[in-house]
């Protein structure tokens, strides 16, 4: 009977408005922040390499000229300090180059290969193979090799094809001996070498760091202080356009074009982020639509409200209908919203799974929609409850 | 005390006065800036002219208004004091009240707007009601919408409303003034009928037309 009583006022156009309003600004919001989780793990599980950048600095007419041995362009202690302090650096580490002669060569097909090398060395936390295969032993005396996997390539499509010789597979890679000469203070010595592994992070040729300060101290010239020409930097946040700023303020390049698709992702994200944002304002638009045609409702009853309390209805059993409507109206909203999130979200699910991401934020989706609605319910039941309050009296 | 399980025995004024009276404005008034107390099982006719605060007495009883001074107390506990639950106790266990006004909800079929209340309070089954209607005389009236009663057959159906609850105290803010004699006399023996049921004390303001109390001793109080 109280139903019938309050009923009369309700206004179908305010709440429907409402409703309609807060399906819109929700489902935004739900969408958005759907799209950001799966961007999230799509960006974590799409590379591993991402959170690796290495520096260098640019090579200029200046250093040419300089004959190579000029100091220009390798970093200073100053410059290393400068970005350990960034945010967005982890951990910092250092590539330190032979500073003697290498020459590598390998008996292979019947024909013997033979060409100067380069090696460089860095800490072991950024090699990212088995480090159990890549250790060295002086007493052993086999070195182990780190190939970028891009070498496989140019030798399976450039170098074999044109020459006729077989491709390789990285396992039959692994198999091929072989000899390594070093020399320079005035030593020579012939080490047998294996590759130990492809790396996808590290664009170099890579030994262990144990064999590097070795072979330094034995055949190196240790004439001056070696300071690094190049940097591996693990970054904390990925796409941060921190980063790009700091390298071109202190004119330094970055190897790395997994830079630019961290950006892509990251303005993605930022765009996500003011998409949500819209459909935040939305909803708490449609929320203010909602208080207000309440408070127009409980006004138009205030009679019939002061009338039950004098009969001896408690401000809950008239209130009662009042939250009995805002909730059924928001789980209404909440279901709604995150059926069209959850059918929105499908356009991407596929392009996703193709980065090898799952998009699971169902869960979150659906956790979230409800935390909101529920928050939103609970403030328009306060604030009903002291309307009631107010007419009552 | 407490309001929702004890019977309530008696109310007590002390020097209360309404806000927007003077000490002139209450002149020779029994009730108003006195100690006085109505008892339960008592009668008590409540004379006064228009604009001497009759509705204001029964709102404040009622605890519907407090703009007055001085204090009202039920069984000793300060008017004042009670909460809003216990304001609902209070009217649905202790005090009832037929406001001059009727306050009958004219949406609502006259019956429905009895049974209003009695669903609040379960007090009488649905024959207790039709029989009440039955002997006012407006029995064929209960389907009606409220609104398109006459004021007489109003005040009938909200004095069945008023007594469908448990009582200590009924307060009847002029209750027949627009009821004949011989309604009247329907109506003032239903109301102490009940009351006698109840032990329960019978307030009843009126200007001219007094409700007729049969019987009892009945205590004539100018205002």
């Amino acid at each position: 009977m109280i139903i019938t009583l309050l009923r009369r006022n309700i206004s179908k156009w305010q709440l429907g408005a409402y409703g309609v309003a807060c399906l819109t600004g929700l489902s935004i919001l739900l969408v958005s922040l759907c799209f950001y989780a799966d961007l999230r793990s799509a960006q974590s599980t799409e590379n591993a390499s991402s959170d690796y950048i290495v520096l260098s600095k640019p090579v200029s007419v200046l250093s040419v000229i300089g004959g190579g041995t000029s100091t220009a362009n390798s970093f200073s202690g100053a410059e290393i300090e400068d970005l350990k302090r960034q945010p967005w650096a982890k951990r910092v580490g250092e590539f330190t180059s032979a500073d003697f002669n290498i020459s590598a060569s390998v008996e292979f097909a019947g024909r013997g290969l033979s060409t100067a090398l380069f090696f460089e060395s860095l800490p072991d936390e950024f090699i990212d193979i088995d480090l159990t295969d890549f250790r060295f032993e002086p007493s052993q005396g086999e070195i182990p090799v780190l190939v970028p996997r891009d070498y496989l390539a140019l030798y399976n499509y450039g170098f074999a094809a044109s020459r006729g010789m077989p491709q390789l597979s990285e396992e039959i890679i692994r198999q091929v001996p072989i000899q390594i000469a070093v020399y320079g203070n005035g030593h020579y010595d012939i080490f047998p070498a294996r590759i130990a592994g492809l790396s996808s992070r590290l664009n170099t040729i890579a030994v262990p760091e144990s064999f590097m300060s070795w072979a330094n101290e034995r055949y190196g010239k240790a004439t001056s202080e070696r300071k690094p020409s190049r940097l591996i930097v693990e970054l904390s946040s990925p796409g941060d356009p921190a980063i790009a700023e700091w390298l071109e303020e202190n004119d330094i390049e970055s190897s790395d074009d997994q830079l630019i698709s961290d950006r892509t992702i990251y303005l993605a994200g930022l765009a996500a982020t003011v998409v949500g944002a819209i459909g935040a304002v939305i909803a708490a638009l449609a929320v203010m639509i909602l208080l207000l045609s309440l408070f127009l409702l409980v006004q138009k009853n205030s009679d019939k409200i002061r009338d039950l309390t004098l009969l001896g209805y408690t401000r809950r059993q008239v209130g009662k209908f009042y939250y009995r409507l805002v909730i059924i109206i928001n789980s209404t909203v909440t279901i709604g919203a995150i059926a069209v999130a959850l059918i929105v979200s499908r356009i991407w699910q596929d392009a996703l799974s193709s980065f090898g991401a799952t998009g699971n934020s169902y869960v979150l989706v659906i956790a979230s929609a409800i935390i909101i609605m529920a928050i939103v319910t609970a403030i328009s039941v306060m604030a009903c409850s002291k309307m009631i309050k107010r007419a009552s009296r | 005390m407490s309001l929702t399980s004890e019977r309530l025995s008696r109310i007590t004024f002390e020097n209360v006065i309404p806000d927007v009276f003077t000490r002139e404005d209450v002149g020779a008034s029994q009730i108003w800036l006195r100690d006085f107390s109505f008892e339960r099982g008592k009668h008590y006719l409540v004379e006064a002219a228009s604009g001497s605060g009759k509705s204001s007495m029964c709102s404040f009883i009622y605890h519907n208004r407090n703009d007055y001074r001085g204090k009202i107390s039920y069984d000793g506990r300060d008017a004042r004091s009670l909460t809003a639950d216990e304001v609902s106790g209070l009217r649905c266990q202790h005090i009832a009240l037929l406001p001059q006004e009727l306050r009958l909800f004219g949406e609502l079929s006259a019956i429905d707007n009895v049974r209003l209340k009695n669903n609040l309070t379960g007090h009488f089954t649905e024959e207790d009601i039709l029989g009440m209607f039955e002997r006012l005389g407006i029995a064929d009236r209960a389907e009606r919408p409220a609104s398109q009663l006459s004021i007489g057959q109003m005040q009938r159906v909200a004095l069945i409303r008023a007594l469908c609850q448990p009582f200590d105290f009924i307060l009847l803010d002029e209750p027949v003034s627009h009821l004949d004699e011989a309604n009247n006399l329907i109506a003032a023996q239903l109301v102490s009928e009940t009351a006698a049921r109840q032990n329960a004390g019978v307030i009843a303001t009126s200007v001219g037309n007094h409700l007729l109390l049969p019987g009892k001793d009945t205590v004539h109080l100018k205002l």
